[in-house]
């Protein structure tokens, strides 16, 4: 039974790298700019959820608040900080993020201080059983909310128009730019649906772990840059992939490697590895 | 000696290891372009290396020359792992050997694990004397690099930091070059971490962790990319600037991001790039007129 | 005459499309060669064969008794290959004459210990302003190539190929994007360069000019060799008349 159980964790702790990673990915696709910021607008997903739910009482309020907001602090971020560095080096954009995030990360430790805030009553906390192994609904809610969201998000980019032009764009900006898309139009929604799914995120590790800290989003933020790279950056699908298999492979990695290894490191040496074999990503073509 | 309090003696000194490794950064990311988000492992493994080194009995300088050795071939292997992989991965597999070698130490119990490496031997130099060790090390790192640039390596690495393909149109054996800039840019971060080992006397994993490569980064961004002038002066100020000012210290992490975004923002150059930038300003006026007035295609 | 290069049998397939299918030519020491062919007939991609960025599926590519064929790009310049590239790519942090001056000591920066340990570059700067001396920008040796006209830079990739000193000069489409006084100038450039004993490939759209100034031409349509041979008669070829028929004709009248 701890096979099932260690897998169910793996893709739950997954699941959330998904959610993470897909906004950096649709980032990279469309503009090659590794976002680091991005776990920071994470993080603030996490506290706008927490605060919202202890203010009025409702998880689903505090979800679309903060999805919302996050999404649109997205857009913010990409008009007021990358935009104007485009045409520089890539190094400028990189750096700039690193900078932002750490920026971003002190500022929550200032206004909400170091040591994190947590649910007045925590939601979903009950136990289930599930194919005879023991989860909270918690963690249920993480497995099938991300399902929804990337199910929905499939519809979308493939069934409407608008999605195939979406789609389009983030594969090959140049091509779907002399097509005549208004491909500044699609970097906006680029931001506002990444953003807005790490804002997910951000109240998923919430539930899961009763806690917010400013520091939250800085692991997930070196996974996600890991797992875009393992899914061959700027693809959705690798990514989704990548953020699966990584989660399971650190449930499992953390059993049996752990006296040598923490769960950190087994996620970057399994990246390291990965890279030296093929240097394009998991699905990535040369 | 020379009227200096020990405080003082100790902000110097850790404003010369400073220099060196931001020097020894400077090497790979400055001169030959390739962004590195893990350098604090190198000083981490030079420090863990002349640590054991010198705790096994060995002298200090066998230490440091072991620090040196270790981390630069640790850097050559690194370097060609990461020649494998595309452009964009270098960052982010750099930050990933960071992140290994946090790990490894933490579960190694042959070097404390968690509880790091403490009484380790000091110099043997006393305090002063150490300074000056470290402000010898520190000058001839500012010497080698400006001599590096100026050499026709330095002249091959700006092309390189340019443009890739170019470089091998023009017959550069660009992997080549990048392994030499990790060789000596990681040989060197050994050299300083050491230093700082020896210095502290005590060491643990989180010494050498992410922050302290995007402090050092940091400094290299701040400096200028490149520019040796432009990082020193960048590396001796934040250094101690968290030391000198308590209020600073509380809010270190915010002023560095804060400097780096805003750097990369409004001046991509840094400091130096601001200098320069004044300076073209004045002659490219002149160069323009040349131009003009004699141009025939 | 012996031959300088040796193309044998090259063929360059991407996925299922084939670039180049099976060409063959060879260039003598000394020779102008013009290699031509309409849009998309895969004259890039021989180019790319030859200079190492493009690996063929089969086929060998001989330069002066050595195989190129799986050498990197730079080895390849070493062994006495130069080229300018079609898109002109000059190093944006160097001056116009610190491009040239780069490759013009190419022997400093074989291996990067020994270029550690030489720092005197005033031999190479006097030869790289002898070569923008000759390719006539000497004017702007001082300038960032970020604000030079294109005129310019297509001259300035020209004279970085040069200060290698090649064997084999392989130039693609050096007078593309080029009025045509200016055309007709570097063309005439290139017709000194090799009366002074350089071989050259010359890759071209404009025939007017590659008609004047080409002793032999070989000609490429749709991944295949059509025709090999003096310029009027490879003109008179059906083929290449039905190759070229409606597109540049007028171009190659005038």
């Amino acid at each position: 039974m701890l096979y099932v159980e260690l897998l169910a964790q793996g893709l739950v702790q997954g699941s959330i790298y998904a959610l993470v990673a897909v906004g950096l990915t649709l980032v990279y696709g469309l503009l090659r700019i590794l976002h680091v910021a991005h776990a920071g607008l994470f993080t603030l997903g996490g506290y706008i959820g927490v605060l919202v739910t202890n203010a009025t009482g409702s998880l689903l309020l505090a979800l679309v608040v903060s999805m919302l907001v996050v999404g649109l602090l997205g857009m913010a971020i990409y008009r007021l900080c990358y935009q104007p560095i485009l045409d520089k080096p890539p190094y400028v954009a990189l750096i700039a993020s690193i900078g932002l995030f750490i920026a971003m990360e002190e500022i929550y430790r200032i206004a909400f201080g170091p040591y994190g805030i947590s649910y007045q009553n925590p939601p979903l906390q009950d136990v289930v059983y599930i194919f005879g192994i023991t989860l909270r609904l918690g963690e249920v809610a993480v497995g099938v909310g991300t399902l929804v969201l990337i199910g929905a998000l499939a519809l979308f980019s493939t069934k409407t128009r608008f999605g195939t032009v979406w789609r389009a764009t983030v594969t090959d900006p140049k091509m779907a730019e002399s097509f005549g898309v208004d491909i500044i139009k699609v970097r906006y929604l680029n931001f506002f649906i990444g953003s807005a799914l790490a804002a997910v995120a951000g109240v998923m590790v919430a539930l899961l772990n009763n806690l917010v800290e400013p520091t939250m989003g800085s692991v997930p933020s070196y996974k996600a840059l890991a797992i875009i790279v393992l899914g061959g950056l700027g693809d959705v699908r690798g990514t989704l992939i990548a953020a699966l298999a990584l989660g399971v492979i650190e449930a499992y990695g953390t059993i049996y490697l752990g006296n040598y290894l923490d769960r950190d490191a087994i996620a970057f040496a399994f990246l390291i590895l990965v890279l030296m074999v093929r240097p394009q990503g998991l699905l990535g073509r040369a | 000696m020379l009227g200096l309090s020990g405080y003082e003696i100790s902000l110097i000194t850790s404003m010369g290891i400073a220099v060196i490794f931001a020097l020894s950064l400077n090497l790979i990311t400055g001169f030959c372009g390739q962004i590195s988000l893990g350098h604090a492992a190198f000083y981490g493994i030079g420090a863990y290396t002349s640590a054991m080194l010198t705790k096994a009995g060995m002298p200090f300088g066998v230490g440091l020359l072991g620090a040196v050795i270790v981390a630069g071939l640790i850097g050559i292997f690194i370097g060609i792992a990461s020649l494998r992989v595309r452009h964009d991965f270098l960052a982010i597999t750099t930050m990933g050997v960071g992140f290994l070698f946090i790990g490894i130490m933490r579960q190694w119990d042959l070097v404390g694990g968690e509880m790091g490496v403490s009484s380790i031997p000091g110099s043997g130099l006393g305090k002063s004397g150490f300074m000056f060790l470290v402000l010898g090390f520190g000058v001839l790192t500012v010497l080698f690099s400006l001599h590096l640039k100026r050499s026709w390596m330095g002249y091959a690495f700006d092309a390189i930091a340019d443009d890739e393909d170019t470089a091998r149109v023009v017959g550069l054996n660009v992997s080549h070059y990048k392994l030499a800039a990790f060789a000596m840019g990681t040989a060197l971060a050994g050299l300083a971490g050491a230093l700082y080992a020896h210095n502290v006397r005590f060491i643990d994993p989180e010494s050498f962790g992410f922050v302290e490569s995007i402090t050092v980064l940091s400094m290299v961004v701040i400096g200028g990319i490149g520019s040796v002038f432009g990082v020193v002066f960048a590396a001796a100020v934040l250094s101690v600037l968290p030391l000198w000012i308590q209020f600073i210290d509380e809010y270190k992490l915010l002023l560095y991001g804060g400097l780096l975004f805003a750097m990369m923002r409004f001046s991509p150059g840094g400091l130096a790039g601001l200098v320069k930038q004044i300076l073209r300003h004045i002659s490219s006026r002149k160069s323009l007129q040349k131009l003009s007035g004699g141009t025939k295609i | 005459m012996s031959k300088l290069l040796e193309v044998s049998n090259v063929r360059v397939q991407f996925g299922g499309v084939v670039a180049v299918d099976d060409v063959s030519f060879s260039l003598n020491e000394g020779e102008l060669l013009g290699f031509i062919g309409p849009n998309g007939a895969g004259k890039t991609t021989m180019m790319r064969a030859i200079t190492g960025v493009v690996t063929p599926t089969s086929g060998s590519i001989v330069l002066d008794d050595k195989e190129l064929v799986g050498l990197a790009v730079h080895s390849r310049v070493r062994m006495g290959l130069g080229f300018s590239q079609q898109l002109v790519k000059p190093f944006r942090n160097m001056t116009v004459l610190e491009n040239v001056t780069l490759t013009a000591g190419s022997r400093h920066t074989r291996s990067p210990l020994g270029a550690l340990f030489k720092v005197d570059r005033e031999r190479d700067r006097t030869r790289a302003k002898e070569l923008l001396e000759l390719v006539g920008i000497v004017d702007a040796a001082d300038a960032d190539p970020s604000n030079l006209p294109l005129g310019y830079l297509k001259r300035l990739e020209v004279a970085r190929a040069l200060a290698l000193d090649p064997t084999l000069l392989l130039l693609d489409e050096p007078l593309a994007g080029l009025n045509h006084a200016e055309a007709h100038k570097l063309a005439d450039m290139i017709v000194d360069l090799n009366s002074a004993g350089r071989s050259i490939i010359l890759i071209e759209h404009n025939l007017g000019e590659v008609m004047r100034i080409c002793s032999r031409l070989v000609v490429q349509d749709n991944g295949n060799k059509i025709a090999d041979g003096d310029p009027e008669s490879v003109m008179n070829t059906p083929a290449v008349r039905a190759a070229y028929l409606g597109e540049d004709m007028d171009n190659a009248a005038a």
